[in-house]
């Protein structure tokens, strides 16, 4: 009941490589689980029945079967301790497999989603998401071979107390009854609160230290740690509150475990019909079964933060499950509306207007980045309309700001081209002006640049993200301001080869700078004022 | 500390309960044997035995994660000013700042809540065992010893290879985390380039990584148990098959104690309870090894540069070749002299070292070449990126450099960066409750916020992070000819890649 109950709760379908170690796991657990109990309970046989017979003189002694039950023993213990290791094994990968298959999953649903309408997830909190909120569901996947594994031992449980009579039997199942009823129950319910107020304290530390050291030099001009240090602290002993509420639930849970393991065997002692050495086998099973109940008890207890973590993921879950497109969008070069302007394709095109008038709006618009603010269309469709594919087909970006990925050089040059060779990006990075210093690299092409282009200036930087554009191949290249922090004769090189790069292709150019010398490659200038 | 022994001794106690327990089922079954039906008196003393033993358990996991709690408390405290008084490329980036002050400090507290109280009573717990069953018989005692030496030496030699395997682990993690940071960063662009298909596979791949790191990590650790379990079977299989011999008088050497039954059953009953602390020292194992990696990350952090936070505002403030560098990251040699008066601008695109070189001119890096001079900390204004906000009214985040400044002084500065407008619009006006997100404010309002901050601090240097970034054209004139007029009364050094505010400087700095 409980099993079937929490499967159903891991957000996405589980892979079969998954499947086949919970598998596993569960026989392994049965038997670990089944094999400690018989151990305990063939032991507690073994030395009464001995005991008896000792007592009852040497035919009795003669007669009695010691091989069988000691070795039964050894090879039990032997047993117990390979299934649990292949348990804990199993039910670990499988957990880790899948979550990392669920952080995979959602990443890209977050990454396919179109980018002019996704929800806007800060990237902490979406990375928190993606990291801590998934760890939250390892228990979900770990404790699941345990239950019906649990659910075997038990059976197996009863069966030795029934050993003792059926009294025995019925009163053991009882006790298992009320502790399976109970810790389903009440743990769940006792714990919800406190669960939601540590998932809730933990995100709002998560989001209050990355705000607080975005604003670290502004907190040490102001001598303001010890406020910030407060505020954090507060949260934290929000946090420890609800932590220590479900330590005492799930200490409770154990105690009333241990109880029912008294209350089991001594009442299968106090019923038991059968003679000693089966009593003993019996009272010993029952305390053993009922440690077979913990397994079920430590999800329920669990229960709660996991059912928080999902919640907390319900934004990313209800992202749509990716499409892809069935044909690649045409690469057909289509003309560019821009405001009452008609941009043919191979045309050249310069935005200008003074700083902040919205060049790089427009630009970002065209390129997909943002819902346009302005009167803009892509062969004659206004670019909301259009999907998001086929403008990406269509326009190959050089941002204002670069925008590198922390990887090598070649990883940022291949998120334009995953196919492009080692020559290609030369030739990209010649026309952008940057081979020479690439090549200077130790690693060259291969140089590790850290987060957002390390160890590049910041006019190199500019000029690795045009070569990006370059490779992209669109018909259409949207430049932002690609000269900045370029030395004039850098700047004049770099005109010069993009002038010869737009005419060998007859490629189109919408290009914003407040510099003269690129605005020299469009043949036309759009104010943007014209345009709102 | 007397915490710590608390609930280590509870743990310990839990032994108490269990010989209660054991010797109520041998008392009972003895009876049976015996042809009686008196076993009301074993029963009693079994449920005695659990109630003890329910005490002990309940007692120990609560007092253990009292323990847990004042261990994060301590860590935190020193943490979080540290964490947050770095400056500069020194400083562990925005994802890395919450993982150590999150997720690290949740591993040491584990350690210490459910590893630390298990271990205390590892080493004693065991030893009171064998003594209460040395009482009833003691060969098995000595059985049980002799595995436990066997089982101490398979410890050792599993135990080297996880730790190792954990510290990984622990880097792979954070790997992690920084690499979802600067993809999920990066999704437009990735998604301009239609690379998303490709990205989100190398996430999902770099995600199943770290899984199989875990799982090494993990095999480790649970070899570790294998073979406590492996032993902890063994002894008992061994007392089991001693007593039942014994009993029938069968043992292959001359007898070396005489054993009774009750006292047989008693040390069966009791004989796992031997390793059972063992046992939960190994089910805390991972506590252990995670706990540890992260103590050592913590450990990693730098030390806050010791800043003056007072002296003589009327310093000098000058930059002699100083040059600022990181792995992979160098900046200058820069040369600057400040005059008491003046606007600097330091240009140059993103990640080029513009708040860097502001935050060495705040003192708050220290230069690998050359020398940098400058004020005292009480001297300096900041108006950064993405000013503070703390969770409290609009004017208190605005007197956070002055928490003395009259009401015309705040008025003044409010009106000077353009935000009188945003406050006509709140019905509470400079009473109106903010949180650290600031919810309702524009990126470019909480920009004009911190530097409306910083003139209210009136400090002899105002440093100003790209205070024109995020604003249209007519309110970053009036930002730019508001940075001006205050040039005319102290030093201003700006960060900026915009053109108009470069070129009414007196000086720039192109990086």
């Amino acid at each position: 009941m409980i099993g079937p109950m929490i499967g159903r709760r891991f957000p996405l379908p589980l892979p079969p490589r998954v499947r086949s170690r919970i598998a596993l796991g569960l026989l392994a657990a049965l038997a670990a689980g089944a094999g400690g109990l018989v151990l305990l309970a063939l032991s507690g046989w073994f030395i009464t029945a001995a005991a008896l017979a000792g007592a009852s003189g040497a035919a009795a002694i003669a007669a009695f079967n010691y091989l069988l039950p000691s070795a039964a023993i050894r090879g039990l213990a032997v047993v117990r301790t390979a299934a649990r290791y292949g348990e804990r094994l199993w039910s670990h990968e499988a957990a880790l497999h899948a979550l990392a298959g669920l952080r995979g999953a959602l990443f890209t649903r977050l990454a396919l989603a179109d980018g002019r309408t996704a929800p806007d997830l800060a990237s902490g909190d979406a990375s928190a998401r993606l990291i801590g909120d998934i760890a939250a569901l390892e228990d979900l996947i770990v404790r699941r071979p345990g239950i019906p594994a649990a659910a075997g031992t038990m059976l197996v449980g009863l069966g030795a107390a029934a050993l003792a009579g059926w009294l025995a039997a019925l009163l053991l199942a009882g006790v298992l009854a009320l502790l399976l009823a109970a810790l389903a129950l009440l743990p769940p319910r006792l714990s919800a609160a406190s669960a939601a107020a540590a998932a809730a304290s933990t995100a709002a530390l998560r989001a209050m230290l990355i705000d607080y050291a975005a604003a670290r030099s502004e907190i040490i001009t102001y001598g303001l740690a010890p406020r910030v240090t407060a505020l954090l602290v507060a949260e934290t002993d929000r946090l420890d509150a609800a932590q220590r509420q479900l330590a005492r639930i799930e200490a409770a849970s154990g105690g009333l475990l241990i109880a029912g393991s008294a209350i089991a065997s001594a009442a299968v002692l106090l019923t038991s019909t059968a003679a000693a050495p089966l009593t003993a086998l019996a009272v010993l099973a029952a305390s053993a079964t009922v440690e077979a109940v913990a397994a079920i008890a430590r999800s329920s207890v669990r229960e709660a933060a996991v059912s928080e973590g999902t919640e907390r993921l319900r934004v990313l879950l209800s992202l749509p499950e990716p499409e892809r497109a069935a044909t690649p969008p045409t690469a057909e070069p289509l003309p560019i509306g821009i405001g009452t302007a008609s941009v043919a394709p191979g045309s050249r095109v310069a935005l200008t207007g003074p700083s902040g008038s919205g060049k790089t709006r427009v630009i970002e618009a065209l390129a997909g980045l943002r819902a346009s603010a302005h009167a803009l269309t892509l062969g004659g469709t206004p670019l909301a309309a259009m999907p998001a594919a086929t403008i990406r087909a269509q326009v190959a970006l050089a941002p204002q700001e670069p925008m590198l990925i922390a990887g090598t050089v070649a990883d940022n040059l291949r998120l334009a081209r995953p196919s492009v060779d080692a020559a290609a990006m030369e030739a990209a990075l010649r026309t952008a002006q940057l081979w020479a210093r690439v090549e200077r690299m130790p690693q060259g092409l291969d140089t590790l640049l850290g987060e957002d282009g390390g160890v590049l200036s910041g006019g190199e930087r500019k000029r690795l993200s045009i070569a990006r554009a370059l490779l992209a191949e669109r018909p259409w290249l949207l430049l932002d301001e690609p000269s900045e922090g370029l030395d004039g004769a850098t700047e004049a090189a770099l005109v010069t080869a993009l002038d010869a790069w737009l005419a060998a292709r007859g490629t189109g150019l919408v290009i914003a700078s407040h510099r003269a010398a690129p605005l020299a490659l469009a043949r036309t200038h759009l104010p943007v004022s014209a345009l709102s | 500390m007397s915490l710590h022994k608390a609930a280590g001794l509870a743990w310990t106690s839990d032994i108490a309960g269990a010989a209660v327990f054991a010797w109520g089922i041998a008392t009972a079954l003895e009876a049976q044997l015996a042809g009686g039906h008196d076993t009301a008196k074993g029963a009693a003393l079994m449920l005695l035995g659990g109630l003890l033993r329910l005490t002990s358990q309940y007692g120990a996991q609560v007092l253990g994660f009292d323990e847990g709690r004042a261990v994060a408390q301590a860590r935190r405290a020193a943490l979080y000013p540290r964490l947050l008084g770095l400056a500069g490329p020194a400083a562990p980036a925005l994802g890395a700042t919450a993982t150590l002050g999150i997720d690290h400090v949740a591993a040491e507290q584990a350690r210490a809540a459910r590893f630390a109280p298990v271990r205390k009573a590892a080493t004693l717990a065991p030893v009171l065992v064998a003594i209460v069953i040395a009482l009833a018989s003691w060969v098995a005692a000595l059985i049980l010893l002799a595995t436990l030496i066997l089982f101490v030496f398979g410890m050792i030699v599993a135990g080297g290879a996880a730790r190792t395997a954990a510290d990984r682990q622990m880097a792979s993690i954070t790997a992690l985390s920084a690499l979802y940071v600067d993809r999920l960063r990066h999704l437009p662009i990735i998604r301009h380039f239609a690379a998303e298909d490709r990205i989100a596979r190398a996430a999902g791949a770099a995600a199943e990584d770290v899984a199989v790191r875990t799982i090494a990590v993990l095999r480790a650790a649970f070899l570790s148990s294998a073979i406590l379990e492996f032993f902890a079977a063994l002894s008992v299989a061994l007392v089991a098959v001693y007593c039942g011999f014994s009993l029938l008088g069968m043992l292959p050497f001359p007898a070396p104690e005489n054993l009774d039954f009750r006292a047989a059953f008693f040390v069966l009953v009791l004989a796992p309870e031997f390793y059972l602390p063992m046992h939960r020292l190994a089910a805390a194992y991972h506590e252990k090894q995670l706990g540890e990696a992260a103590e050592k990350a913590l450990a990693e952090v730098p030390e806050p540069m010791n800043l003056p936070r007072t002296g003589k505002a009327g310093g000098a403030i000058a930059l002699r070749g100083a040059v600022v560098e990181w792995p992979g990251h160098r900046i200058g040699p820069v040369d600057l002299a400040l005059s008491a008066r003046g606007l600097v601008c330091i240009t140059g695109p993103t990640g080029s070292g513009k708040t860097s070189l502001l935050a060495a001119l705040a003192g708050q890096v220290a230069p690998s070449e050359g020398m940098i001079e400058t004020l005292p900390a009480d001297a300096i204004a900041w108006a950064g990126q993405v000013p503070l906000l703390l969770p409290t009214t609009l004017e208190d985040n605005l007197r956070l450099g002055r928490p003395d400044a009259d009401a015309a002084t705040v008025a003044e500065a409010v009106h000077a960066v353009g935000l009188d407008a945003l406050l006509a619009k709140r019905a509470d006006g400079l009473a109106t409750l903010i949180d650290h997100h600031g919810a309702w404010l524009s990126g470019g309002e909480r920009r004009r916020l911190g530097l409306a901050r910083a003139l209210i601090a009136d400090r002899a240097l105002l440093l100003a992070d790209e205070p024109t970034a995020d604003l249209d054209a007519q309110s970053a004139e009036q930002i730019i000819a508001l940075l001006v007029a205050e040039a005319q009364r102290r030093a201003v050094v700006v960060a900026t890649h915009d053109e108009r505010l470069a070129a009414v400087a007196d000086t720039v700095i192109a990086l």
